[in-house]
């Protein structure tokens, strides 16, 4: 269950950009569907930790991320937020398994070493373990990237617009991947995008950004 | 006498550089990242050392740290020590005068790394600390050690500031440049000739490694 209820302006007096936003969704994966524009990565950034609002209360699961009234507002290290950037973000130094093993919380290197194989195995790319982002594929990427945010265990996962930088083909089959990510791990996913086509294929639900506002709200 | 100015010039600028390294990527990081009031003044005043005449720069040292220097009186007073004539004073005058090398340097280095890479660290549970030093610091390591060899060098050829607080005592604190201008003036010709060539050599590799590491691998 995730339920976001804020305000947040952005920008200077004159060009401003109020978002305000309600929704509740439950587990699975959510689309977060829109025009560029609409306020969907600003949304993500808030549930994130990254930007704060002005304003409203932001839940996951039983945990409450921010409450402007009650003055809770988690870092996002505390957040446990998993992000998958439009652009990935993979620490350009360090190969694919690294990347992955960086945000593993357990006691020993060896259980980390291990939980990253796993994570290796799920997304079929142990062959590109040692290679760093610059030598892999725009899939290749956006599977590490997704592999590195699950496996630091979080409580939700966010994408952000995770295949446009992918070609058409490669596209329909990073989308079984997610969806069987998302099913394996039981873990609740909030896709961004504005492509209608990938919104109706994983759009079980989906809440729908118009300038700032939830538009169009469909629940599973 | 040759190499005791030597040595005492690796001394000063060892002690120079380490404290440079931390007290430079300090002020970087704080003037890279944070926006907070007196940010340009604080800048300006770090650059000064830049701008300024040494002897001007060295004058200010001895108004604060002389023995009835503004901090100095007060160390002078308890401990009965003063770093006016000695050879952490000389240390104190070449980290003054080499640390905005230092912090220019650093801190472009430092804004120029994609700051999603910081995020996304945060995202996995990192601390600002941490994420500094495996994200944002290998990532600017180019900046970085071209800035920390150039202060290297600007350290070695301190001359103005170190005379005004440390003075010109051979074996004490007569480093290689004011050893060069001492020679000179009692009309040591070959003394002099030897000292410029062992610091125009070592200043010429400072140079040669800068740009070798300028020109090195950049990830992303």
């Amino acid at each position: 269950m995730i339920d976001v209820n804020i305000k947040k302006r952005l920008g200077g007096d004159s060009s401003s950009f109020l978002l305000d936003i309600s929704f509740s969704v439950n587990g699975g994966i959510t689309v977060l569907a829109g025009a560029s524009g609409a306020g969907k990565t600003t949304t993500l950034r808030l549930i994130a930790g990254i930007l704060t609002p002005d304003e409203g209360v932001i839940k996951v699961g039983s945990e409450t991320y921010f409450d402007a009234a009650r003055k809770v507002d988690l870092s996002i290290q505390k957040r446990r937020v998993g992000f998958v950037f439009q652009d990935y973000a993979l620490f350009p130094h360090l190969t694919a398994e690294q990347n992955i093993a960086y945000g593993i919380k357990t006691n020993s290197k060896t259980a980390t070493m291990e939980k990253a194989a796993e994570m290796l195995e799920l997304f079929h790319i142990e062959h590109i373990r040692t290679r760093i982002p610059r030598e892999m594929s725009g899939g290749e990427q956006q599977r590490v990237a997704v592999a590195r945010a699950l496996a630091s265990d979080p409580a939700v996962l966010l994408l952000d617009e995770p295949l446009s930088a992918v070609d058409v083909e490669t596209r329909s089959k990073l989308l079984d991947e997610i969806e069987t990510a998302q099913a394996q791990t039981g873990i609740p996913f909030v896709y961004v995008t504005h492509n209608e086509a990938e919104a109706v294929r994983l759009g079980r639900q989906q809440v729908t950004l118009e300038k700032g506002r939830v538009v169009n709200l469909r629940l599973s | 006498m040759i190499w005791e100015a030597l040595k005492l010039s690796l001394l000063v600028v060892s002690f120079a550089t380490v404290i440079i390294c931390v007290v430079g990527l300090l002020f970087a990081y704080l003037l890279a990242k944070f926006d907070f009031r007196g940010k340009e003044f604080l800048d300006a005043l770090l650059t000064m050392p830049l701008v300024l005449p040494p002897t001007v720069t060295g004058y200010y040292l001895i108004f604060l740290l002389g023995r009835r220097g503004l901090l100095g009186g007060y160390l002078y007073d308890l401990t009965g020590w003063s770093v006016v004539f000695t050879w952490q004073g000389a240390v104190i005058a070449a980290v003054v005068m080499a640390l905005p090398l230092m912090i220019k340097a650093s801190r472009a280095s430092i804004e120029s790394v994609n700051p999603d890479y910081e995020i996304a660290s945060y995202t996995l549970g990192k601390s600002k600390l941490e994420t500094f030093l495996r994200i944002t610091l290998p990532l600017a390591k180019r900046g970085v050690l071209a800035g920390l060899i150039l202060s290297f060098a600007r350290a070695l050829g301190e001359f103005g500031a170190t005379l005004m607080i440390a003075g010109n005592i051979p074996g004490k604190t007569q480093t290689m440049p004011l050893a060069i201008y001492e020679a000179v003036a009692s009309g040591d010709d070959h003394r002099a000739q030897a000292l410029a060539l062992v610091l125009t050599a070592i200043s010429l590799l400072a140079v040669y490694f800068t740009n070798r590491i300028s020109r090195s691998q950049v990830y992303g």
